[in-house]
């Protein structure tokens, strides 16, 4: 099995955690006065931050966990604090006595360590890489994440779901379209109303065109990063173009506000700049083709073996790239459409730059099958309380999303990004490269921290 | 490669005529003396994201594609604070980043200036206070609003940043 989240929620007599598997929904209750449960991470290592989250934010031990360090409480954060607890309705804390926090370091004779973050020099999100090197060659690497950690789920808490829209928006600006897509979707759900197919064909080619953009940039990023600019100044182009796009038919570059319950797209518009942009995306896959240097650099570089990616249960590109079948979009609403799953074999950087290409490809295609001219609503209604979760295939892989309303208010929510699981699969990646592969093999994810810290 | 090459030649240069360049052109007398006082002759901007959503990073990204060439005007992007005129701060400064953004700041070398990149540093924009979010405290010497401003909101915003100075 696969575990995809685990989470805790506090009704407030007890506690409850909900592990959300693929092939089934586990849910234990706590008791208040002896808050313990039985720990994950032995077995499924994504656990491990999502355990120590929950310890974090509600305070819930976990029996036989192996990490219980401090993840989202920082240096100077407050320890004694749950502030996931219902009980707890600070707006304002104080930073309190700073406590260090203890790396994974492996110590030697002639082994340092590299500590990188979290401000870096390009122009990038804050997060910290904590490097144990022998030399060039990496023994270590521990990723720190929860710079960005806002708060979002109490943000949320007790508003009416519609007023959180904007909030859904702008978790993750690169995933924007798919955030909104999940949060409709459980409205949808609330209110026991279906999305009409037409509306989801116009919502799915918003989100492959989003898709298309951060595919775009990465695949401009990457060759960067091996020291190959040109490669960079052709997809930047093509990613602003995309850009443009999306500004002409949403009103917004990142598509903020454009997944409503009515949506009209200009397919004119768009038909014409994916017919050009597949061309100019074949002009590139040739002429990188060509590049041998390149591929010297791709080939054998971050390679994440299938064994790993299953174990974490790494998802979207990064599992696809290692020869793992798994996709929110595997279906046959999507299949309809003309999807076809990309796979890689090694798991390699070459494979994440391959199966970004060929996504970009298959988005196009979907794109000029998605086209429709019907103009069908969505209704929502009251919202019903209940619990609600959906699933999406960000541009970055497998998002998951749950909603609990009561009383009309939303009571808890939480967002599985799917950075949160490949950034803990990250550093089995590294070991057999040298520490100047590292922006290399980071780009070629192409990880969320907005995301993953919420 | 020789494909490539005849596909750039065909392309040609496609920095747009940006109406900042021929604004630039006006008062370039006039601030040309402020850069050569300040900024030895060219504007170095180190970025700091104290918790955004990352639309903020993506549009300062996009300023060196083709389109926007934000170096042409001898402004850049440097690595370290230390290489740096103006920090450009985005997102709600929470509690994780609040110390190292201040520290940031402190490694800029003076005569320094903040400019903040769209509304959460003001306001939070959207988002509202929570026990994570701190707020920004670092004085901010000119605003350039939008969520996320776009890539020539930001490109008018430095033009009009250049021109407060003294």
């Amino acid at each position: 099995m696969r575990l995809i989240a685990r989470f805790a929620l506090d009704n407030i007599d007890h506690f409850e955690i909900i592990d959300v598997f693929d092939k089934e929904i586990k849910r234990q209750t706590i008791d208040k006065k002896r808050p313990i449960v039985k720990s994950l991470m032995p077995k499924y290592p994504a656990a491990i931050w999502m355990e120590r989250k929950i310890r974090d934010e509600f305070g819930i031990e976990f029996e036989g966990a192996f990490d219980k360090r401090p993840l989202v409480k920082h240096e100077r954060f407050p320890k004694h604090i749950y502030p996931l607890r219902k009980d707890f309705n600070k707006k304002e804390i104080d930073f309190s006595v700073f406590k260090p926090y203890k790396y994974e370091e492996i110590e030697g004779k002639s082994v340092f360590v590299v500590p990188v973050g979290p401000i870096h020099a390009g122009i990038i999100e804050p997060g910290h890489f904590h490097f144990s090197q022998a030399g060039e060659e990496i023994l270590h690497l521990e990723v720190r994440h929860y710079y960005k950690y806002r708060g979002i789920e109490k943000m949320v808490e007790n508003k009416n779901p519609l007023e959180i829209k904007k909030i859904v928006e702008r978790i993750s600006g690169n995933e924007s379209i798919a955030y909104q897509i999940a949060f409709i979707d459980i409205l949808s759900k609330a209110s026991e109303s279906e999305i009409p197919n037409s509306l989801k064909q116009k919502y799915f080619t918003l989100l492959e065109l989003e898709r298309i953009i951060h595919h775009l940039t990465d695949l401009g990023f990457i060759p960067n990063d091996a020291g190959f600019a040109p490669a960079l100044s052709f997809m930047s182009k093509l990613a602003e173009e995309a850009r443009r796009v999306m500004k002409k038919i949403t009103g917004h570059r990142f598509g903020f506000g454009a997944i409503k319950e009515e949506v009209e797209i200009d397919y004119k518009e768009l038909t014409e700049f994916i017919n050009y942009l597949k061309k100019e995306v074949e002009f590139f896959e040739e002429w990188t083709n060509d590049i041998a240097s390149l591929w010297d650099r791709f080939n054998t570089t971050g390679a994440l073996s299938k064994e790993k990616a299953k174990k974490y249960g790494v998802v979207g590109v990064g599992a696809r790239a290692s020869g793992i079948k798994l996709d929110v979009r595997d279906n046959e609403f999507y299949k309809n459409f003309g999807y076809k799953m990309q796979l890689g074999k090694k798991g390699e950087v070459s494979d994440r730059f391959k199966i970004r290409i060929k996504e970009v490809l298959n988005s196009i295609e979907m794109i000029k099958n998605f086209k429709t001219d019907k103009k069908e609503k969505l209704l929502l209604t009251e919202f019903k309380d209940g619990e609600y979760m959906s699933f999406v295939e960000s541009s970055i892989g497998e998002l998951f999303m749950y909603m609990k309303i009561k009383n009309g208010v939303i009571n808890r929510f939480y967002v599985r990004d799917p950075s949160h699981i490949n950034w803990q699969a990250f550093h089995t990646t590294i070991y057999k490269d040298i520490i100047a592969d590292f922006p290399l093999i980071n780009k070629s994810f192409d990880l969320s921290y907005a995301g993953n810290d919420l | 490669m020789l494909r490539f090459w005849e596909k750039r030649i065909k392309t040609g240069i496609l920095t747009e005529n940006l109406e900042f360049d021929r604004e630039l052109e006006k008062i370039k007398k006039e601030i040309k003396d402020k850069i050569k006082k300040h900024f030895a002759g060219s504007l170095a901007i180190r970025m700091v994201d104290s918790g955004s959503c990352n639309a903020c990073e993506a549009e300062c990204n996009a300023l060196s594609n083709p389109y926007y060439d934000l170096e042409r005007l001898g402004i850049h992007f440097v690595a370290s604070p230390r290489h740096a005129d103006v920090m450009f701060l985005s997102g709600v400064m929470t509690m994780n980043m609040y110390l190292h953004a201040i520290d940031c700041y402190n490694q800029m070398p003076s005569p320094k200036w903040v400019i903040a990149i769209g509304n959460c540093v003001k306001d939070l924009g959207v988002f509202e206070k929570t026990y994570a979010i701190k707020g920004n405290d670092l004085k901010i010497d000119y605003y350039i609003p939008g969520c996320p401003p776009e890539p020539t909101e930001i490109i008018k915003g430095i033009l009009e940043f250049l021109k407060t100075l003294d």
